[in-house]
């Protein structure tokens, strides 16, 4: 069984966030990039897959150069080969056409599976997954926090409020993982799988090696872009009411009221 | 929340930057690797530090070892995160391919230490041990004993202790009484009883192999008697393990690293109890002493890694609390609160902490660096010379580290005031563990004597000569930097004083005086520690200045104003003025006290040595 992970690269989440000179992009200089969370829990349920039932697991990204290095740590968790579309004019593509893109690095692969996270951290749109799924015409399951496979399909559960739903998918399919660190604590790559990593195959591919053009997936084919970015406002410190407990309510009533405008 | 153990910029910036490991790739010995993998290994390394070993940090120290009918328990939070550091190979990270290792350089592996060690130092001491006994293995071991011992130490199956320490042979090893006596078969029968035994008796691994320092009977007194034995605490025999008569009769209450079981050992209460001589009989303390290069510099590391974890933890606070008014509004009671990095003493006790943890980085990694730059050199001479250069360093990375490691947590509890005397903070938990490294592993006072006793004669003074030539040749390219002139001339200043010191000392050991240089070893040592300190932070702020320039010139910022802008919007900016400001501080207040502390030394003053012991009353 062939699973391809998606992973995507965004800024660590403890990063101080600065937005950058043109006030609608981030400031990236020393940021530290990691392998997106939830990307990294689909890497993890891939490879339960791999030591359970013996799965081929490949690592599909998009991004430039420093891309690699979420990739090699994959495959020093124990994934076993790398692609990356590595092209300058994916620069300001929308979602839809990084789905474009990923999808026609799909087919050039062979797959059963398809895992990524539900949503990346930085830009947090939730739609690239899904719209994979539906470019390479196979069924998607959402918000998975486990995945089993057996007799040609895929089983997975998502948590809905107080209880879990269990879904399956006949093979082909798309998987997006949910949950949290501590539902998936993804294994740690060991030093012995980091000297393995550098001699795993890691394969870069152009636009034009996946027979697309700029203007079907970069800048000019954006649908949606980003026009400003602006920091949250400052949280304003608590305030203690004095008094005793009647006036206290009363003050506090009348601050609910006018101020804050919730009564 | 960022994190807390290591400034990780910092560390990149010592590696990459200042001291360029990415040259080990143009040796054979470190061909395979490369920046990438360095990359990824800190990134593993600071994940299972942060996630792992750190939360188990507080409860370890409430909950401590607990000790019942002669088995210890670790705290209950130790066992996961072992057994992640274990798994993950971390051990062996720097040994040989040969004995399962993945040759790592050294100075990569001291890097991982730094963070294993602000995250858990109590944890960390267990296979820290376990290392430093698989190498005695690796080095004097057969190969019999290595297949049966190093290979399940290297894995972490296996742990591993030092014993020397004895009730009466504490710095005195050559005291000791613990007595082998050679059996038909080549074994030893062992009887004795070893104290302070870090890591003597636990539950995190299945058995624990002890490296144990005895005389065989009829053995020369003193040091020259003593040989090593491998004692484990289950001895295998016919493919079983069996019990081998190693007793913990009980572990100490210790001021800190309550997580690590500080054990007395009693071996062949019941003659029992079999050791392996280890290398040939006598040459005990030779090969301890060769071992001892490695143990010493990570308990110096010891010592940075709580000076790292503890600034930043005080920086953060600083950075949150608010208290007080601007200081140019002081008198102003309706002036609003500011956080109290605002606070001019604040900031000099956070750039004391900064600059002295930046310092002292570089200086152990540069030691860890010269190992490496032993075990690739391509021929003797150059082999000699780095390995000239970690001798002499060796006691001052122990001394210095764990002194001024110390100094640090103190300076971070001042900064967090009340509330970092209080156990709500984990800076007192840093200072209690911190206290150890001072006193184990040779006490400091140890060291001092061991510099200015053995490292600057030895080689006829030659290790001091070379390591002055090296400074020399650093400052004819400090010299023509004009930024930073002055910081160069406090530095040539008070390495003069050290060399001047060095010489009268150099002196005094020919004549009677010799007791006045034992005297004065600890506050040369330290003076020495400045110094070396010193240097790395003048040769990073020669680096991050040039960088800061070139930054501010492709912003193109040619005033101060402009400069001050991309200051705050460029972290790259902002990282490399921090290293210059490290440098100006420690140099400008640290440095300049040499020539009063060289005074004091070849003052020949000898109140402490020459009044009676009365005189010091207690009557």
């Amino acid at each position: 069984m062939n699973i391809v992970v998606l992973v995507k690269q965004v800024p660590d989440t403890e990063t101080k966030i600065k937005i950058g000179a043109d006030g609608k992009s981030i400031e990236t200089s020393e940021i530290k990039w990691v392998m997106n969370p939830y990307d990294e829990y689909a890497v993890e349920a891939a490879l339960r897959l791999q030591d359970s039932v013996g799965a081929s697991v490949t690592i599909l990204s998009m991004g430039p150069e420093r891309t690699v290095e979420s990739i090699r740590t994959a495959l020093a968790m124990g994934a076993d080969t790398g692609v990356l579309v590595d092209d300058p004019a994916t620069e300001g593509s929308d979602g839809l056409g990084k789905a474009k893109v990923l999808a026609a690095a799909l087919k050039s692969l062979e797959f059963d599976l398809v895992f990524c996270g539900h949503r990346a951290v930085d830009s947090d749109e939730n739609q690239v997954g899904i719209m994979v799924a539906e470019l390479a015409g196979i069924p998607h399951l959402g918000l998975a926090v486990s995945a089993e496979v057996t007799d040609g399909k895929v089983k997975v559960q998502r948590p809905i409020e107080g209880a879990k739903v269990t879904m399956e998918a006949i093979l082909p399919a798309l998987v997006t993982f949910g949950g949290a660190h501590a539902v998936w604590n993804p294994r740690y790559a060991s030093l012995p799988g980091i000297m393995k990593a550098k001699k795993k195959p890691l394969e870069t591919k152009t636009l034009a090696d996946l027979g697309l053009s700029a203007d079907e997936v970069g800048a000019q084919a954006a649908k949606v872009s980003v026009t400003a970015m602006e920091m949250p406002q400052e949280r304003q410190p608590g305030r203690k009411l004095e008094g005793d407990t009647v006036e206290k309510a009363k003050e506090l009533t009348r601050l609910l009221h006018e101020e804050a405008k919730v009564i | 929340m960022a994190n807390l153990l290591v400034d990780e910029r910092d560390v990149k910036f010592v590696l990459y930057e200042q001291l360029d490991i990415e040259q080990l790739s143009n040796t054979a010995k470190y061909a395979e690797y490369s920046k990438e993998m360095y990359d990824l290994v800190l990134e593993q390394a600071w994940k299972l530090a942060e996630n792992e070993m750190a939360p188990a940090n507080r409860k370890g120290d409430e909950q401590g070892c607990v000790w019942e009918d002669g088995k210890v328990r670790v705290p209950e939070s130790y066992h996961r995160p072992y057994e992640m550091y274990k798994q993950g190979g971390w051990l062996s990270m720097a040994e040989a391919a040969e004995v399962g290792g993945q040759g790592f350089p050294v100075v990569m592996g001291l890097a991982t230490i730094e963070a294993f060690g602000a995250a858990n130092l109590s944890l960390f001491l267990y296979p820290g041990l376990t290392h430093g006994a698989a190498r005695l293995l690796e080095v004097y071991g057969t190969k019999e004993q290595q297949r049966t011992f190093m290979d399940k130490l290297y894995t972490g199956e296996w742990s591993g202790t030092m014993c020397l320490t004895e009730p009466q042979a504490g710095s005195d090893v050559g005291a000791l009484r613990t007595k082998a006596i050679l059996n038909d078969d080549g074994t030893y029968s062992i009887s004795g009883t070893k104290i302070f035994i870090s890591c003597g008796e636990h539950d995190l691994t299945e058995n624990i192999v002890h490296m144990v320092l005895a005389r065989i009977e009829g053995a020369p007194a003193g040091t020259k008697g003593i040989s090593l034995f491998i004692i484990p605490k289950l001895r295998p025999e016919n493919g079983e393990l069996v019990d081998n008569d190693v007793v913990c009769p009980g572990i100490e209450h210790k001021l800190g690293i309550h997580g690590s079981a500080t054990s007395t050992l009693n071996f062949g209460e019941n003659n029992n109890c079999i050791g392996y001589l280890l290398g040939e009989a006598n040459q005990g303390m030779r090969i301890m002493f060769q071992m001892m290069n490695e143990s010493r510099l990570f308990v110096g590391m010891q010592g940075q890694s709580h000076a790292s974890t503890a600034y930043l933890y005080a920086l953060q606070y600083s950075k949150e609390r608010t208290q007080g008014s601007d200081a140019s509004r002081i008198k102003d009671p309706t002036a609003p609160r500011v956080a109290i990095i605002n606070h001019p003493d604040v900031r000099r006790m956070l750039m004391f902490m900064k600059s002295v943890s930046e310092g002292l980085r570089a200086l152990l990694y540069y030691v860890g660096f010269c190992d490496d730059l032993v075990r690739s050199a391509e021929n003797d001479q150059e082999r000699e010379k780095y390995q000239d250069f970690i001798d002499i360093l060796i006691p001052v990375c122990k001394a210095y580290g764990s002194d001024m490691g110390f100094r640090v947590c103190e300076t971070a509890i001042q900064v967090l005031g009340g509330y970092g005397y209080c156990q709500e903070h984990p800076v007192e938990q840093f200072l209690r563990d911190c206290k150890i490294a001072s006193i184990y592993e040779g006490a400091n006072g140890i060291q001092a004597l061991d510099l200015v006793g053995r490292k600057l004669v030895i080689k006829r003074g030659q290790l001091f000569k070379r390591l002055i030539a090296e400074t020399e040749e650093f400052l004819r390219w400090a010299r023509r930097n004009f930024e930073l002139r002055e910081l160069v001339a406090i530095f040539e200043a008070a390495r003069q004083q050290l060399i001047e010191v060095t010489k009268y000392f150099g002196l005094k050991g020919m004549t009677e005086d010799y007791p006045e240089t034992l005297l004065y070893a600890t506050p040369y040592l330290e003076l020495f520690g400045d110094i070396a300190v010193g240097f790395m932070l003048l040769w990073q702020a020669l680096i991050a200045q040039r960088r800061l320039q070139e930054i501010y010139v492709d912003a193109g910022a040619k005033d101060a104003q402009a400069q001050r802008e991309v200051l705050v919007s460029n972290r790259s900016a902002a990282f490399y003025r921090g290293k210059v400001a490290s440098a100006e501080f420690f140099i400008t207040n640290i440095l300049s006290l040499a020539k009063g502390k060289a005074k004091a030394i070849m003052s020949g003053q000898r109140a402490a040595v020459e009044i009676p012991e009365e005189a010091f009353t207690l009557t």
